[in-house]
């Protein structure tokens, strides 16, 4: 049979979803549920010292509004909660849009228009919102969890101070959003001191967690159901305070409370991408050998929380160099807490991939030559050589197709008509987390195979890939598999973040199926009514849902035989415990740049990625569309602004944020994979790769530019007025 | 948002008619900006009227130009064969509005009458002098990348969003209006008024006033007629700055030419003195430049706009000489 893994098989949810039959969290239908809205702090800083609930809950069809003086006392959990605070617990006020009130009505829009009825007078203060109006310098926060913030080898200011090549370059990107299309939404059913939530959120389990913490519940009687995500970035990872406030609310209530987020309310309350600088020093030889990487980053922090979450993993392990020195410092402002974000590494990415193109420039080289020479085989902080890399051969592939050694070796040295053109490039890399998991197939009388696994799809194809890899190891066809996720209630699983899910569940999915398998086949060749009765097992392959004597082929069972004689579904399941890694890339970037004008666009995109081995040719190219695409906005477009004198977002939907439309992205893009299964994987030689196509997009995009014009922008989005 | 009443109104006068006794009232007709405004807070009202069933949606052409109905739709007059052929300036600036969807819904009077995409304006968390009077402009001091640069005052600086109004007072339109009081006709150059220290009121239509069409004159210089809309994405976007030109030429002598500008003014901005350096005159790269700089010479720019002075007399010179055939 021919293996439907690797194979570019359709989604096979793509149906229900387009359809509208697929139901998102907040589509599920919960018998006699409220609903609530959230009324947010107008001011930045400072205090609540009055609100006005009357004329709100004269409104026709309001059952409450909350406050803090209507608020349980609750316990601000740990990790993955990352803001700190639980709002409405008392006055104060930490950032705009912080929440101060919850009204709960009949239908959503009594919710809405009771709540512009809510009269709140506050006490304010001055706020700082960016980091230059920061009051301190910068400083080292402790560890994030585990994660220190300093990290040095070898002594790189030394090697800097003698280096026989020295590039120095000031970078920086505004503060981004997620904007996933679906805003954040949750429902709370209690029932006694058991909670059922149908919430957004990347990782059933980790909110379980959470939520169970919060409210000093017995985790398993918290149960977290997620079937579809309109998309997560990142910003459905963490739990956010408005999934704990409507919880609240529905206990109090004693009834179901839906809460959906406006999307003003998701600039504030469900993380962002920091507003960051980074300073990077490179040191080299002549021959562009590093010998020195000095890099400071300075983000955005909270004044509850002061994790970083945009760190320098490729300054660590991308390339070869004995002397580094990386600090990744913060500021605290007035600001809402910032996140995880698709992917935190491109930020500081960018400024490392910017400078390594200035470096060669400096030295005259070729880039992709000088990525070339620093390349290493080795992890530098443990000295160990990586099982499975291929990132030269993703330069070889890329390059050629690309065309790069047609590159013409000057700035500005290629006009068509009224626009300049410019090649460039830039490495990319992701660190992949995965998580242990467990995973159950049940064969049912009818010969289906029932998969299920608290994972989670977020859009990127969960469910195809895993009936995949079900369908493969049972030898039965892809629609006799259905997958189950997305569900506490199901085995477990990690948070579909961190480019985690394919590393972490395929493992556990394919030796359940393979269990499951073997359970039928031993059922067969022990039953006397069976054409493979006595058969031994090693003897019987299975394919297109029969199982069939290796050496007979007349002597065949299904399974829907086999088990409907026996009378009853057969269950087996499958634990991995999986490990963390690496993933790389490269991406060729061709610009286009108006002469007068200053306009930017990216009219071709080349990438080459190792991801160990690809299950699905067809999602893993949607994830480099996706990043591509994401790396454009990041480029060249998005930035969230906050107003300095208030600490207001000012561009709180999707009319002035600007995210990129289809007409921004390129015309041709060209998504080229080594697809060398990866021996150290416990992901079938899978390895996570989600996040990595973004990494390098800004970068390739501002070297390309350069390339372009001859101007050098080191300040992201690179908006037009910065090339007049 | 707050709940409201609905009536659909039967003809132009039932609905002037019924808008005059319910204050507040508002017209609705694609609802595309208004119901944003609604939702965000940035405007209540308590009772709509729905002016989609009004006979208001022709265009047509005759010998003294052409005749929009108000409740024609975008993407209808965009692709209508006269306005393409002979008023290709505003087929470009409606097709360079919004997306195929608002364009499929959005009709000509609420093109005209949406409000500034200003952030302060639509947050009702901040001041704004144009929604609450009196109560500040956070723009001055602010975020002002979105800002006009012309015709501000101390109150507002908020720019006017519609293309199409920029292509309209480039062509001299005439906006036709009916109200309780009667029919009115009023030139696109007095319907839009500087914010001055009333920036809440934007145009000189008076309460209860419906629009029943737009009117354009023929005139040679509309055939050689186009518009350059310079903006931050490729498309789905407002104006950064804009420009709306209509020449006339023989040979390389202007005998007529219209400015107008987006992006860069509190009003779609017609320029008399950049046209006078060009008419009458044969055209030259700087004549233009200077054109460009006579435009911007009022100009008050602020902290994040001062790049649209240069960029709008770039986008005027390459607009212009690509029109004059000079590129
Ligand atoms: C995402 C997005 C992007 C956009 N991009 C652009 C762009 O790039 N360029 C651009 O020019 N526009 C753009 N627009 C604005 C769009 O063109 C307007 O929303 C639209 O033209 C309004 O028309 P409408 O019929 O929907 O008006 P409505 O929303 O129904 O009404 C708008 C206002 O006009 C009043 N009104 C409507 N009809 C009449 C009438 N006949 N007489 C008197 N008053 C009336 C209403 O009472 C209301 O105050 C964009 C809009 C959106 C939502
Ligand atoms: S510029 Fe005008 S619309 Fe914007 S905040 Fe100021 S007053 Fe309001």
């Amino acid at each position: 049979m021919t293996s439907l893994v690797g194979r570019p098989v359709a989604r096979v949810d793509g149906r229900a979803k387009v359809t509208g039959a697929a139901r998102y969290p907040a589509d599920n239908p919960v018998p006699g549920a409220l609903h609530g809205f959230l009324v947010t702090s107008e001011v930045t800083k400072g205090e609540v010292t009055d609100i006005d609930t009357s004329a709100a809950l004269a409104h026709p069809g309001v059952v409450a509004v909350l406050t803090h003086r209507d608020m349980p006392r609750l316990t601000v959990p740990p990790f993955p909660y990352l803001k700190g605070f639980i709002p409405m617990q008392d006055t104060v006020i930490h950032h705009a849009g912080q929440p101060v009130a919850i009204v709960v009505a009949h239908t959503v829009e009594q919710a809405h228009g009771a709540a512009t009825l809510v009269a709140v007078r506050y006490r304010a203060e001055r706020p700082r919102a960016v980091i230059d109006d920061a009051a301190e310098s910068p400083y080292l926060p402790p560890p994030f969890r585990d994660r220190r913030n300093e990290f040095q080898r070898g002594d790189a200011a030394a090697a800097w101070a003698q280096a026989e090549i020295c590039v120095e370059a000031r970078c920086s990107s505004a503060t981004r959003h997620h904007n996933p299309i679906e805003p954040h939404a949750t429902t709370a059913q209690w029932d006694g001191d058991r909670l059922t939530l149908h919430e957004t959120a990347q990782g059933v389990n980790l909110t379980k967690g959470v939520i169970a913490a919060v409210f000093a519940l017995q985790t398993e009687n918290v149960r977290v159901v997620a079937p579809y995500l309109g998309g997560g970035f990142g910003a459905k990872g963490p739990v956010w305070s408005h999934t704990i406030i409507n919880a609240a609310a529905a206990r109090i209530l004693r009834r179901p409370v839906r809460l959906v987020l406006s999307r003003a309310q998701m600039y504030t309350m469900a993380g962002h991408r920091s507003e960051f600088r980074q300073h990077i020093r490179l040191g080299a030889t002549r021959a562009g050998k590093l010998t020195a990487l000095l890099t400071t980053t300075t983000a955005q922090l909270s004044n509850t929380d002061e994790s970083i979450f945009n760190t320098c993993e490729s300054a660590r392990f991308l390339y070869d160099c004995p002397n580094l020195h990386i600090r990744q410092e913060g500021v605290r402002l007035d600001v809402a807490t910032s996140s995880y974000m698709r992917s935190p590494e491109t930020t500081a990415h960018f400024g490392l991939e910017t400078a390594l193109d200035e470096l060669s420039w400096a030295l005259d080289m070729d880039p992709l030559e000088l990525r070339r020479r620093n390349h290493t085989e080795f992890n530098q902080e443990t000295g160990q050589r990586f099982g499975s890399k291929h990132l030269l051969q993703c330069y070889d592939l890329a390059s050629r197709a690309f065309g790069w050694s047609q590159r013409k070796r000057r700035p500005g040295a290629t006009k068509d008509g009224d626009e300049y053109v410019g090649w460039g490039m830039a490495t990319e890399m992701h660190t992949f987390a995965a998580m242990p998991s467990t995973a159950s197939v049940t064969v049912g009388l009818d010969g289906k195979a029932v998969l299920r696994v608290a994972t989670q799809d977020i859009g990127t194809g969960t469910y195809t890939i895993v009936s995949q890899i079900v369908a493969d190891a049972m030898g039965v066809p892809l629609d006799a598999v259905q997958a189950h996720i997305g569900d506490t209630a199901l085995p477990v699983a990690g948070v579909s973040a961190a480019s985690a899910t394919i590393a972490s569940v395929c493992g556990s999915v394919d030796r359940a199926a393979r269990a499951a398998r073997d359970a039928v086949v031993r059922l067969a060749v022990a039953d006397d009514r069976s054409p493979l009765f006595g058969v031994p097992s090693d003897e019987v392959e299975t394919r297109h849902g029969h199982l069939i004597h290796t050496r007979n082929h007349e002597r065949r069972d299904s399974y829907r035989a086999v088990v409907s004689r026996s009378g009853k579904p057969v269950e087996a399941t499958g634990s991995v415990p999986n490990l963390p890694g690496l993933s790389y890339g490269v991406v060729f970037a061709e610009v286009r740049v108006h002469a007068r004008l200053g306009s930017v666009r990216v009219t071709r995109v080349v990438t080459a990625h190792d991801i160990g081995r690809v299950m699905n040719r067809r999602t893993a190219r949607g994830q480099v569309i996706g990043g591509v695409t994401w790396g454009i906005g990041h480029a060249l477009m998005e930035h969230t602004v906050y107003d300095r004198n208030t600490g207001r977002v000012v561009n709180p939907n999707l009319s002035t944020y600007l995210v990129p439309v289809c007409a921004d992205a390129p015309p041709a893009l060209e998504a080229l994979f080594v697809d060398e299964p990866d021996p150290g994987s416990t992901a079938l030689g899978a390895r996570g790769f989600g996040e990595t196509p973004i990494t390098g997009v800004p970068a390739a995009i501002g070297n390309a530019i350069y390339h372009a014009t001859g101007r050098r922008v080191r300040d992201l989005p690179i908006t037009q007025d910065k090339l007049l | 948002m707050r709940s409201f009443s609905y009536a659909s109104a039967r003809d132009s006068a039932d609905a002037a008619r019924m808008a005059g006794r319910t204050p507040g009232a508002a017209f609705i007709a694609g609802g595309t900006d208004l119901l944003n405004l609604m939702k965000d807070g940035v405007q209540h009202h308590p009772h709509l009227i729905d002016v989609n069933k009004l006979d208001l949606s022709r265009v047509t052409e005759s010998a003294s130009g052409l005749h929009i109905g108000g409740l024609a739709r975008m993407r209808q007059v965009a692709e209508h064969h006269a306005v393409r052929a002979r008023f290709p300036v505003l087929a470009e600036a409606l097709l360079a509005s919004a997306s195929p969807q608002v364009r499929n819904m959005a009709t000509i009077g609420g093109n005209l009458l949406q409000r500034t995409r200003c952030g302060y304006f639509r947050d009702t968390g901040s001041a704004c002098n144009k929604r609450v009077p009196g109560s500040g402009c956070p723009a001055l001091q602010g975020w002002n990348r979105g800002h006009a640069v012309l015709g501000t005052s101390d109150s507002c600086i908020a720019t006017h969003p519609s293309d199409l109004a920029v292509a309209l007072t480039a062509l001299d339109a005439t906006v036709h209006v009916l109200g309780p009081a009667g029919a009115r006709r009023i030139p696109v150059g007095e319907f839009y008024r500087l914010p001055g220290d009333t920036p809440q009121i934007e145009t000189s239509l008076r309460p209860a006033e419906l629009i029943t069409a737009v009117e354009v004159p023929r005139y040679p210089a509309a055939s050689r007629s186009r518009y350059l809309k310079v903006r931050d994405r490729a498309t789905f976007e407002f104006a950064v700055v804009s420009v709306a030109a209509a020449l006339h030429l023989r040979g390389h002598f202007v005998r007529d030419i219209r400015l107008a500008f987006g992006g860069i003014a509190t009003k779609p901005w017609r320029s008399a003195e950049a046209e006078a350096e060009l008419r009458g005159k044969n055209l030259t790269v700087q004549r233009v430049e200077q054109a460009g700089r006579v435009l911007v010479r009022a100009a008050v720019p602020r902290q994040d706009n001062a790049f649209k002075v240069e960029l709008v007399q770039r986008a005027l010179v390459e607009l212009v000489l690509d029109l004059g055939g000079l590129r």
